[in-house]
């Protein structure tokens, strides 16, 4: 037998999975070099290969199916139940932090003055920038339904317009939330109140950065014709982290900003 | 496949009119129905945008540049916490200080 007789997709070896594995051994030693002992070259290392690692590994899946055909229907179904199962894994990574949000917010302590937001905080308005980016979201979750519309009806001139709209509010949300840290007259050092605004928002910022870098190499993708209307996963993955993203934001703007002043 | 066929079946016997016998029914997550991108092109240029327009203009309307009245600095124990430095700069500030609005835990740094 000189070739395969069933639909799913024996993978050629490959090094990536170990170099990613070394790299994310530098990432993390390097974080500690860098707290403790004043040394920033294993993490810069780290990050160097774990950027190297991405690239040429989700290159290589984009050879294996674009390129090669091995992306029958049953190994597509098998990255949807993949895609899926990592965004509920990180729909539990955010769970911890409104876990630790609620935590503090509903039981303020004394030290704090017993009521939140804590003595000498001044939160937010709500109604001002944090409405902006919550309605930037909002706009990029048409914007990209529109995108998928479009792929869908083989239209090409408007999948990259949406596409190019959506790509365009991820970075102004991005821009917005920068300025927003910038003029914050609190800190992350400002108690439990700065703690659980920065990490819980500064994750969902990285992952905003994360999903706008995804759907950017599904820009470059469409141009370079890689999607058919009928056969798009990669772009539709992509789709799903930005809905995801635009739901943990959602959160956040309703417990952290609105609530929680 | 082979219900949603049979349903779309016995629906076109009912409806007497031209389902097709192998059409499924259409839902817009599916399969793109034709319009369904007209539909979300008209959303995003005149919902989504100019609501992002108004709240644009809801912000600068709301912002007043150049503020000088800021909170006078009361050295609370629970804010500018430092247990540990920073490991950058002098380890003294956040990564966004801003100084005319963050002080540090001795004070604001212009006064």
């Amino acid at each position: 037998m000189t070739h395969q007789t069933h639909a799913y997709h024996m993978v050629n070896p490959s090094p990536w999975p170990l170099t990613g594995a070394l790299s994310a051994l530098l990432m993390t030693s390097g974080l500690t070099m860098w707290f403790h002992f004043n040394s920033n070259i294993l993490l810069t290392l780290g990050l160097m290969t774990n950027s190297l690692t991405m690239y040429q590994w989700w290159r290589d899946v984009v050879r294996e199916s674009t390129f090669q055909g091995h992306h029958t229907i049953i190994v597509q179904t098998g990255l949807r139940y993949g895609m899926i199962l990592f965004i509920m894994s990180e729909v539990f990574f955010f769970a911890g932090f409104f876990w630790a949000f609620y935590h503090s917010s509903l039981a303020p302590t004394p030290s704090l003055g017993g009521y939140w937001p804590p003595a000498g905080i001044n939160p937010l308005n709500p109604m001002e920038v944090p409405l902006l980016n919550t309605l930037v979201l909002l706009a990029s979750g048409v914007s990209i339904t529109w995108t998928h519309h479009s792929l869908m009806e083989g239209n090409r001139k408007h999948s990259l317009q949406a596409l190019l709209i959506t790509i365009f509010l991820g970075i102004y949300f991005t821009l917005l939330q920068a300025s927003e840290y910038l003029e914050a007259p609190f800190t992350i050092s400002d108690s439990i109140y700065g703690s659980t605004f920065f990490v819980a928002t500064g994750f969902h910022g990285l992952h905003v950065m994360i999903g706008t870098t995804f759907l950017t190499i599904c820009l470059l993708r469409q141009l370079k014709f890689h999607f058919t209307s009928k056969h798009h996963f990669g772009f539709e993955a992509a789709a799903w982290y930005w809905h995801f993203v635009d739901v943990v934001w959602l959160f956040l703007y309703i417990s952290i900003y609105w609530w929680g002043s | 496949m082979a219900a949603a066929a049979a349903v779309g079946t016995r629906v076109s016997r009912l409806l007497g009119r031209s389902l097709p016998q192998q059409g499924r029914p259409m839902s817009s997550g599916a399969h793109g129905e034709e319009g369904s991108a007209r539909m979300w092109k008209a959303l995003t240029y005149f919902v989504a945008l100019p609501g992002v327009a108004v709240s644009m203009l809801n912000v600068f309307l709301k912002s007043h540049h150049g503020e000088h009245e800021r909170p006078e600095f009361i050295a609370y124990p629970h804010l500018r916490i430092r247990s540990k430095p920073f490991p950058w700069g002098d380890g003294n500030h956040t990564l966004f200080h801003n100084p005319r609005v963050n002080p540090l835990p001795t004070g604001y740094e212009d006064e």
